[in-house]
């Protein structure tokens, strides 16, 4: 069995270490048996999303985003019409703005997004460094992990977390967060948000396999040390939280 | 509380004329740091005292003739440190935030502390290792007549954001009379010096440890700051740093008018300007740019190059970020690197690799930071451990309260996994090490966690 994945940019929107997102969902895939080829696309590459499985792309500085914004524009129905077929497209950081309508940058001026999503972002000056406990919408473990954004983002009703007990949702303290549409993930967390959270990771592993049809195993594999980093976090952000 | 007192009382001067207002600012913060140093406090709260009294005390005071300021990601108090250790051999008086203060209500109560009732300030220079994300608030009502900006790159992005972030900080905090001494070497450092005229360079000119392509998880220098377009390299000297050129808007590295231009960090030597040859007591990349930043403001500042080389030749920074100990049987060496900071890690590491006898390598991450509480763990991921993946490496010991995500990325290492062993506490490392074993021993974490381990060892002198 064997997987393309599509890493958008893995130079100008990987500020967090996020290269390793695809690192650990393939060593999974791996272990299940599923050779994932993982291309690297360059600004100055035409990605073809036509047969790409799963599309990732991860947080870049606000001027590396507009950079990407200008890579991909041409490229826009071609990632709707990916997104359309049901391939899996994560977006974390700041691309997750990129899928929205627009961004507006602090400076006022207007860029236009994707167009996969309805929603609009807007930078502001102020900074948002926070560490983030997340509800999930579609599994049950809280999401953990960190959010490093200067926007607000508005418009979204299909948030990926309902409500963040700690951190920034999309344009409130505490408020939803991230976006999902059928097989499209969106979400602010940044850095390697699979490794940090293994039930997110699985969540992506099925909706792999459903895309290909396969057989999905009765039990999907867990890798050492993750469930507990996962909780070691878990429990020194939720005594940040009672404190 | 009485320093409350007391300034409740000043501040009904706050109406007064701007001199007694400056005389009365001066006053207080000199109390307050008596006071405050009789208390074992810190040295800020005597600044921000006299900035409510004469909000712009900076402006009145007379300040000396040179005002040097250092800033960048890494660096800064080991340039500081030898910026003064030069600048006093060569018959200057300096004064300089030695503790570290470097945000304006720390500025402010060096100034002041070191100022006359009349407002003069004692010195022939001002020496600010000065915060990249406040520059601009200290240096709002003066400016320094040199500004050493050392490296920008990826440092705790949980307080920081990021590198461009931090550079789009320091930027409001230039004046265009201010000399820039910037490192050639580091494009987006480069950037300052854009519509800017009073601008000099030092860089590495190609030498032993200079490569044909990138080092590291990540390549920070793969796209041009400017117009993002793919930069090319003629060589690197660590990361992003090193001859850049970009094909696409012509960025460039600049020709440094301080270089270093032989380097061999086996032998522990460098040569400056094709003529003074420096013995490195810490073989280490950003000793060697830190020694030249030091070398090319203090040559501006006027320091004469006997004086710089006496200084600095085998100089042994006292800031204490190498530590030698015993521990058991183990000799010890302490390398304080800074967590969410791949860069200082990775030279750490660098240093590892490149030592000849056995050792076993303990890597601590227990509390993230000692200023802040953060669980953000995603830089290790861009630490290069691979870096221990060497010959003379025969055990990595991992601990603290995040050794699941430290050994989460050791897997994905071409380390053996049978070479690294986990310990949740400082303690349990320390006492397999206490027990057993007598191979050199390098421990590499940050000033968060370090003293748990000092606590632990016999400090060597």
């Amino acid at each position: 069995m064997e997987l393309n994945i599509l890493h958008l940019y893995p130079d100008l929107m990987s500020l967090y270490g996020e290269y390793a997102n695809l690192r650990v969902l393939c060593r999974h895939l791996a272990v299940m048996g599923v050779q994932a080829a993982v291309q690297a696309v360059e600004p100055e590459d035409a990605p073809d999303f036509g047969s790409a499985d799963m599309i990732y792309m991860g947080a870049g500085t606000e001027r590396g985003q507009k950079a990407a914004l200008t890579a991909l524009s041409g490229s826009a129905a071609a990632l709707r019409a990916a997104a359309e077929r049901g391939a899996v497209i994560l977006f974390t950081g700041n691309a997750m703005e990129t899928l929205g309508t627009s961004v507006t940058d602090a400076a006022g001026k207007v860029w236009h997004g994707l167009g996969l999503a309805s929603y609009t972002t807007r930078e502001t000056e102020k900074r948002v460094p926070v560490d983030v406990i997340a509800k999930p919408v579609l599994w049950d473990a809280a999401a953990v992990g960190f959010m490093n954004k200067c926007s607000v983002t508005a418009g979204i009703t299909e948030p990926l977390f309902s409500e963040l007990p700690l951190g920034f949702g999309n344009d409130a303290e505490r408020g939803a967060e991230g976006y999902v549409s059928g097989n499209v993930f969106a979400t602010h967390l940044t850095g390697p948000v699979l490794v940090k959270n293994p039930e997110f990771t699985d969540l992506i592993i099925r909706r792999l396999y459903a895309l290909r049809g396969w057989q999905l195993p009765e039990t999907l594999p867990t890798l050492p040390h993750e469930k507990e980093a996962y909780a070691v976090t878990l429990r020194e952000l939720t005594a940040r939280i009672q404190k | 509380m009485l320093p409350y007192r007391i300034f409740s009382r000043l501040i009904q001067y706050k109406e007064g004329d701007a001199a007694m207002r400056m005389v009365l600012a001066i006053l207080v913060c000199k109390i307050l740091r008596f006071i405050g140093k009789l208390v074992g406090k810190g040295s800020s709260l005597p600044g921000e005292y006299a900035l409510k009294i004469c909000p712009d005390i900076l402006r009145r005071v007379t300040l000396p003739p040179y005002i040097i300021a250092v800033t960048g990601s890494n660096g800064k108090t080991s340039t500081v440190e030898m910026i003064a250790a030069i600048l006093r051999k060569s018959g200057k008086t300096v004064v300089y935030n030695e503790e570290g203060s470097n945000q304006i209500e720390g500025v402010t109560t060096l100034i002041l502390c070191s100022s006359s009732l009349s407002g003069k300030m004692r010195g022939d220079v001002l020496l600010l290792e000065s915060d990249e994300r406040y520059a601009k608030l200290s240096f709002r009502w003066f400016h320094p007549t040199h500004f050493v900006i050392t490296n920008l790159y990826r440092d705790q992005l949980t307080r920081n954001g990021h590198p461009e972030w931090v550079y789009d900080a320091i930027l409001p905090a230039i004046h265009p009379d201010t000399t820039l001494v910037l490192n050639a070497d580091d494009p987006l450092v480069s950037c300052f010096a854009n519509g800017h005229e009073k601008v000099k360079w030092f860089g590495l000119e190609r030498c032993s440890v200079s490569t044909v392509t990138p080092q590291g998880v990540y390549d920070d220098g793969a796209r041009c700051p400017v117009c993002r377009g793919r930069m090319a390299y003629s060589c690197y000297h660590y990361h992003h740093i090193g001859h850049y050129y970009c094909p696409n808007c012509g960025h460039k590295r600049q020709n440094p008018d301080f270089a270093v231009t032989e380097l061999d960090l086996d032998a522990g030597t460098l040569v400056i300007g094709g003529e003074t040859k420096i013995d490195l007591a810490f073989r280490s990349i950003y000793n060697v740019y830190n020694i030249l930043a030091a070398w090319s403001v203090c040559a501006l500042a006027g320091a004469g190059k006997a004086d710089a080389a006496a200084v600095i030749n085998n100089y042994i920074l006292k800031n204490g970020r190498m530590v030698r100990f015993t521990l058991g049987k183990h000799h010890g060496t302490l390398l304080t690197s800074k967590h969410e900071n791949s860069i200082a890690y990775d030279t750490n590491l660098g240093y590892i690799r490149n030592t000849k006898p056995d050792c076993t390598v303990l890597v601590i991450v227990d509390a993230v930071s000692r200023k802040y509480f953060t669980g953000e763990t995603s830089w290790l991921w861009d630490i290069d451990f691979d870096l221990l993946n060497c010959g003379q490496v025969k055990r990595v010991m991992l601990c603290g309260k995040y050794v699941n995500d430290l050994a989460m990325r050791f897997d994905y290492t071409g380390l053996p996994p049978e070479k690294t062993v986990c310990y949740e506490t400082v303690a349990e490392a320390v006492k397999d090490l206490q027990e057993n074993g007598s191979e050199d021993l390098y421990v590499v974490t940050c000033f968060s966690d370090r003293d748990k381990l000092l606590a632990l060892v016999r400090r060597e002198q």
